[in-house]
């Protein structure tokens, strides 16, 4: 795998790629904080180039052993394009309501739990892709829309590439960054999987961002 | 000229607000809908119209559109509506107010700055009205109108999580009419679904709205009982069997009588699961059986 991603970026495009997702999440971390009034600590993103077929195997030696989650799944448009992953160990949703301060809402909406359990990690998780996707557009300077976000309950051990919301035949940079929300025990991990047809412009986008610190 | 006709034709609501969540525009779909007139709306506040909107999730997925230029959305299923508005045509018999599923995003400036967002709204009414249909349909028992046994499963892992985590308690009772073949053998098929209905209706009439009726099998009928002790539970199965056993039911001059047995079952939350409590109610049954019919246990 490691081949893979040397394949595709070169060193000084793995390093500047690194710094504009260092950058974007530091960003997103700050405004996430104004936004929704809590404080998300984003790790530092790895990056890796995989084989879309690689990706679920891939995915659940991350999640380290709870292969029960919570996917949530949203494509974003631009010319940087792809498919924005957020995953969520299963029983995350219960601490996210709490956080959220949406216990209160089931009457208030008069469903039932498990429709605000769905909905409270949807919008959670809308928010938070369009955060880490909105600054690094930001920073390469692209516009993204994005499609309506959608909620996956998946065993990743049970899993087969044909079942995974992923083309398996195309090539993913996977952009993995763990997230904890400070006042709730809370982790889970966002996978940015792009296209290879991405990879040209954002080679281009990357060099750019360069000069413009030259 | 052409966005501004299509922004007025279009088949679904369309307004813009700005950052002080001043309405900018407001399309003919919302006058129509809404019964607010463009010129009322545009330059006011949009809570000052609709309160109900001023409240911290709407805001806060407002803030995120400015701020990180994403889309929010808001589902029928969480939300029902954004905007109240009566629902339309012969769909207004079932719903208050029409259904709508809504989405939020922003608007750049020349210098690709978020100054405005745009909010759509969508009638979705006719589509949650043929859901609601639907479920009911593969909920429900054709015959005497009671919930079936695919809702029953579902419904019955749902109350047990319930009472794992919220520590609560539940019961379950286990229903056989006792010797219902010899009803449809004497008198015929349409005789003994005639006792179905008239049975259920007996149940029906001594449950509270929180327990769920379900025809199990052909004769076999469950009661799910939620925050209801072992004690309470035995006493209402109880009432359940006399009020089949006292009153004779009677079809196209036919009087006959019909018994039941009663299962009775709690919840042990330590160790229950769904398999687990059909078993222990499925026993008792088979105990007030032995016993003679007639009878609970």
């Amino acid at each position: 795998m490691t081949k893979l991603t040397e394949q595709t970026f070169s060193c000084d495009e793995k390093d500047i790629l690194q710094e504009v997702m260092n950058i974007a999440f530091g960003q997103a971390t700050a405004e996430l904080a104004e936004v929704i009034d809590i404080f998300v600590i984003l790790s530092v993103p790895y990056i890796r180039v995989i084989k879309g077929s690689d990706l679920p195997g891939y995915l659940l030696k991350e999640m380290d052993g709870s292969p029960v989650v919570n996917l949530i799944e949203q494509n974003f448009i631009g010319k940087f394009s792809g498919q924005a992953l957020l995953i969520f160990p299963s029983g995350a949703e219960k601490e996210l309501i709490k956080l959220f301060n949406q216990e209160n809402e089931a009457e208030t909406y008069g469903v039932d739990i498990d429709t605000l359990e769905r909905e409270t990690l949807i919008e959670v998780g809308n928010i938070l892709i369009g955060a880490c996707i909105g600054k690094i557009t930001e920073l390469l300077k692209d516009f993204v829309t994005y499609d309506p976000p959608r909620l996956l309950q998946q065993d990743l051990s049970q899993s087969t590439p044909s079942q995974f919301p992923i083309d398996k035949d195309s090539f993913a940079i996977s952009i993995r960054t763990v997230f904890r929300f400070e006042q709730q025990n809370v982790e889970g991990y966002l996978f940015l999987i792009t296209r290879q047809r991405s990879v040209q412009w954002l080679k281009k986008a990357l060099q750019t961002f360069l000069e413009s610190f030259m | 000229m052409i966005f501004a006709q299509i922004f007025d034709t279009i088949n679904n609501g369309l307004l813009v607000i700005d950052r002080d969540m001043t309405v900018k525009y407001w399309n003919r779909w919302m006058a129509v809908h809404s019964g607010i007139s463009s010129d009322k709306i545009v330059g006011t506040s949009l809570f000052s119209h609709f309160p109900a909107l001023d409240r911290p999730n709407f805001r806060r997925n407002c803030k995120s559109v400015f701020q990180f230029g994403n889309f929010c959305y808001f589902s029928q299923r969480l939300h029902k509506h954004i905007f109240p508005m009566p629902a339309q045509g012969s769909l207004a018999d079932c719903f208050d107010y029409m259904q709508q599923s809504c989405s939020i995003g922003p608007l750049r400036n020349q210098n690709n700055e978020i100054e405005l967002l745009y909010i759509s709204v969508q009638d979705v009414t006719e589509v949650v009205s043929y859901q609601k249909k639907l479920i009911a349909m593969t909920n429900t028992d054709q015959l005497t109108g009671v919930y079936n046994r695919n809702y029953m499963e579902s419904h019955l892992v749902r109350e047990i999580d319930r009472c794992r985590r919220y520590d609560h308690t539940m019961s379950l009772l286990m229903i056989d009419v006792d010797l219902f073949k010899t009803i449809n053998d004497n008198y015929g098929h349409p005789c003994g679904d005639y006792a179905l209905k008239t049975i259920c209706e007996r149940f029906m009439a001594n449950i509270r709205k929180s327990d769920s009726l379900i025809r199990y099998g052909g004769d076999e009928f469950c009661i799910i009982m939620p925050e209801t002790p072992g004690k309470d539970a035995y006493r209402v199965a109880e009432i359940v069997r006399r009020s089949i056993c006292d009153r004779p039911i009677t079809f196209a001059g036919v009087t006959f009588s019909v018994t039941i047995s009663v299962g009775v079952a709690t919840i042990d939350r330590n160790s229950d699961d769904v398999e687990s409590m059909l078993k222990k109610a499925d026993e008792a049954l088979y105990c007030a059986k032995q016993s003679g019919r007639n009878s609970v246990t």
